[in-house]
């Protein structure tokens, strides 16, 4: 039966369907079953098979956003079993995400952070118009290795620079790897404000992500 | 007969029109910043002042397209440039405003800079399809503080046609404003004549920027004009199907007029948009298509049906470079919007979706410019209305090459002569070196940059630009 219930829940991620994903969730906090094995053989099975056909062009990003987000609702019914159990998700990384201060775009950092939940992070999106300090918070709060900042015009990319600076006074900076994105943000840019990567576009920002946490 | 493409019939653009009205009634639009909010409560928009959305009614949107103006003068520093709108013709804005410029002599792809942009705006004076300019580029090398002041400023100062941009902030306010009345001669002139107007963007979906917003409500005082333009991209911030995807940029465009004509009735505004698409596979905007083409051309369409000076975003690509790629997607989001009537296409001399500038591709898009124009013209009045005796007198088996009638033809408009693309026998074209579109742009190019500043501000005018300047950059910079 458990093995039914995971193969449901592999499923209903395949199909991005997040009501059904959060139903089966319930269901397994129902039945006893361990969360993290739901996840583990249950959600992750589903997230890994879309994202190889992905890769392979069978399926396309709203593919892989869908059934982020199906895994996302699932994880999140299961969540308070995993804290009363002081369980904890394996996943390749923890990411804090969000667009530089005085910038209100936010479609590219979605698409990314989409990206990274369907590749196996776990990730915290802090939004748009993101003061540095509030990275930094939230990379303590939740003992995150990776932060991305986006940024959509020239003139609050500059906030990128902010984040790594705030991250160096708060004495993080050796624990995170920090990545940016954005319209006008390029390589050399990148590399001129200390960024450990640069994202070209969501799928790029994904590679480059793994690779800096050896994922 | 100049043709019109229908790229909306009647009752489509009737639905667009009762789906945005609803959208706007029932979803709503979220207005960040201080005065939007308060304006739409007073007259009876239902406001949310914790989410800081606006459900606007009907009757609201109504009132505004009542007192937005049908007709008005794009004024020039130059007079010889003014543009009226509505217009009889399609013509072109330069694009902007770009993160990057390729480097006319090595290549590169770097940041924009002001001498980017003067350089662009002069290339584009030449181009006689040009109407309107914008900001070509990012002032990367200004302070990022007043950096839209610097690319106002120097457009202002480069290009006597029509000028049009953007402002970031309410503490930017005054300084343009100070710098439009010294570049306008007054107050008055520049209320009256129109010189520069505002690109404003709504951020989709149904999102206005606060400090944009406010800023453009000040400029109010100074009557420029403001062009809405939304640009919901297809699949990411609008809905993947293009009925619905122009549905959300109507509405997000209603929206920005209702605000507009409440804080000052009358002033004019020109419905505008900047679509796109979503690629599924990368997540990357594209903006050099079929679909965008066709959004671009009906939402021009509804700008009509408002009876608005309508245009549109066209004349984009995607290319990484300049080349066959940029021309045809140029071609294909040119012709839609221009076949349905719009009176500005944005735009001339970018490619990488609007953020690279490319200097010769100003002069090649001029020319593409020319043969969508010739296309749309369509077939006019014969020449000779006595066309039935010409041809019974060559007769079965004879010629029209020494006809009078052939002679005028060879001098009038009826048939393009481009000025880029040559026409040559292939061994004849070999000769000359195999000329190229782009190589002719690029000798042109140097020609214009080489030459004289045309149309140069007074230096009095200047010195006082400068002094604004450099006023702004020790407040704000």
């Amino acid at each position: 039966m458990t093995d039914d219930l995971f193969a449901a829940m592999r499923q209903s991620v395949i199909d991005g369907d997040s009501a059904a994903a959060a139903e089966l969730a319930t269901r397994a906090l129902a039945a006893g079953v361990d969360p993290l094995a739901a996840i583990d053989e249950g959600y992750v099975p589903g997230i890994n098979h879309v994202g190889e056909q992905f890769r392979c062009g069978e399926m396309y990003l709203p593919d892989m956003m869908l059934a982020a987000r199906a895994m996302q609702k699932g994880i999140g019914i299961l969540e308070p079993e995993m804290l009363a159990r002081s369980a904890r998700r394996r996943v390749l990384g923890r990411v804090v995400i969000g667009t530089a201060k005085g910038d209100i775009h936010e479609i590219g950092k979605n698409l990314v952070a989409m990206m990274l939940t369907a590749s196996g992070f776990e990730v915290h999106d802090l939004g748009v118009d993101v003061a540095p300090e509030r990275f930094v918070e939230k990379v303590r709060e939740v003992d995150a290795n990776v932060v991305g900042v986006s940024a959509l015009l020239t003139t609050t990319m500059i906030g990128q620079r902010a984040v790594i600076a705030a991250l160096v006074e708060a004495g993080l900076r050796d624990r995170v790897k920090v990545i940016v994105g954005g319209a006008p943000v390029t390589r050399a840019w990148a590399d001129e404000i200390g960024a450990d990567g640069y994202g070209e576009d969501a799928v790029g920002a994904v590679t480059v992500t793994r690779a800096l946490v050896g994922a | 007969m100049r043709y019109t493409a229908r790229f909306l019939s009647e009752s489509d653009r009737e639905r667009v029109h009762e789906a945005s009205l609803r959208i706007l009634a029932e979803t709503g639009v979220r207005f960040h910043g201080e005065r939007a909010l308060a304006l739409l409560a007073d007259v009876g928009a239902q406001v949310d002042t914790e989410a800081g959305i606006a459900r606007i009614p009907r009757s609201v949107v109504e009132a505004a397209l009542a007192t937005a103006p049908r007709s008005f003068i794009l004024g020039a520093r130059n007079p010889a440039h003014d543009y009226a709108l509505p217009s009889p013709v399609t013509r072109y804005a330069i694009d902007g405003t770009a993160a990057f410029a390729i480097d006319f002599e090595t290549g590169e792809r770097r940041y924009g800079t002001r001498r980017d942009s003067e350089q662009a705006l002069r290339v584009f004076g030449a181009a006689d399809m040009g109407v309107m300019a914008w900001a070509p580029v990012t002032a990367s090398d200004a302070p990022a503080g007043t950096r839209a002041l610097h690319e106002f400023v120097g457009m202002v100062r480069a290009s006597s046609r029509h000028g049009q941009h953007e402002l970031h902030t309410r503490e930017q306010v005054p300084y343009l404003a100070e710098a439009l009345r010294v570049a306008g001669g007054g107050a008055d002139a520049v209320r009256e004549r129109h010189p520069w107007s505002l690109i404003y963007c709504p951020v989709a979906p149904l999102v206005h920027d606060g400090p944009m917003l406010d800023a453009y409500l000040d400029l109010g005082a100074l009557d420029l004009p403001v062009m809405i333009m939304p640009m919901p991209v297809a699949g990411s911030t609008g809905p993947a199907g293009l009925f619905a995807n122009v549905t959300l940029a109507n509405a997000e465009a209603l929206s920005a007029i209702v605000v507009y004509q409440l804080a000052h009735p009358g002033r004019p505004v020109i419905y505008s948009s900047a679509t796109g698409s979503l690629d599924f596979r990368s997540g990357a905007f594209l903006g050099g298509t079929p679909e965008m083409a066709i959004m671009s051309a009906a939402l021009v369409t509804m700008g009509r049906f408002y009876g608005l000076p309508a245009t549109a975003a066209g004349c984009t690509s995607d290319a990484p470079g300049p080349g066959p790629q940029a021309v045809i997607e140029k071609l294909v989001t040119m012709l839609p919007p221009a076949s349905a009537g719009a009176d500005i296409v944005v735009g001339f001399g970018e490619i990488q979706g609007d953020q690279a500038l490319v200097l010769e591709q100003i002069l090649v898009d001029n020319e593409l410019a020319h043969y969508v124009e010739r296309l749309v013209e369509g077939i006019g009045e014969p020449a000779d209305p006595d066309f039935v005796a010409e041809i019974a007198g060559v007769g079965p088996g004879g010629n029209f090459l020494a006809s009078r009638v052939t002679r005028r033809a060879a001098r009038s408009s009826e048939f393009l002569v481009p000025t880029l693309i040559g026409r040559h026998a292939y061994e004849a074209w070999r000769d000359l070196g195999s000329p190229s579109m782009y190589g002719q742009a690029r000798e042109k190019v140097r020609e214009i940059l080489a030459g004289p500043f045309v149309d140069p501000i007074p230096d009095a005018v200047e010195a006082e630009l400068a002094r604004i300047l450099a006023a702004a950059d020790a407040d704000l910079g």
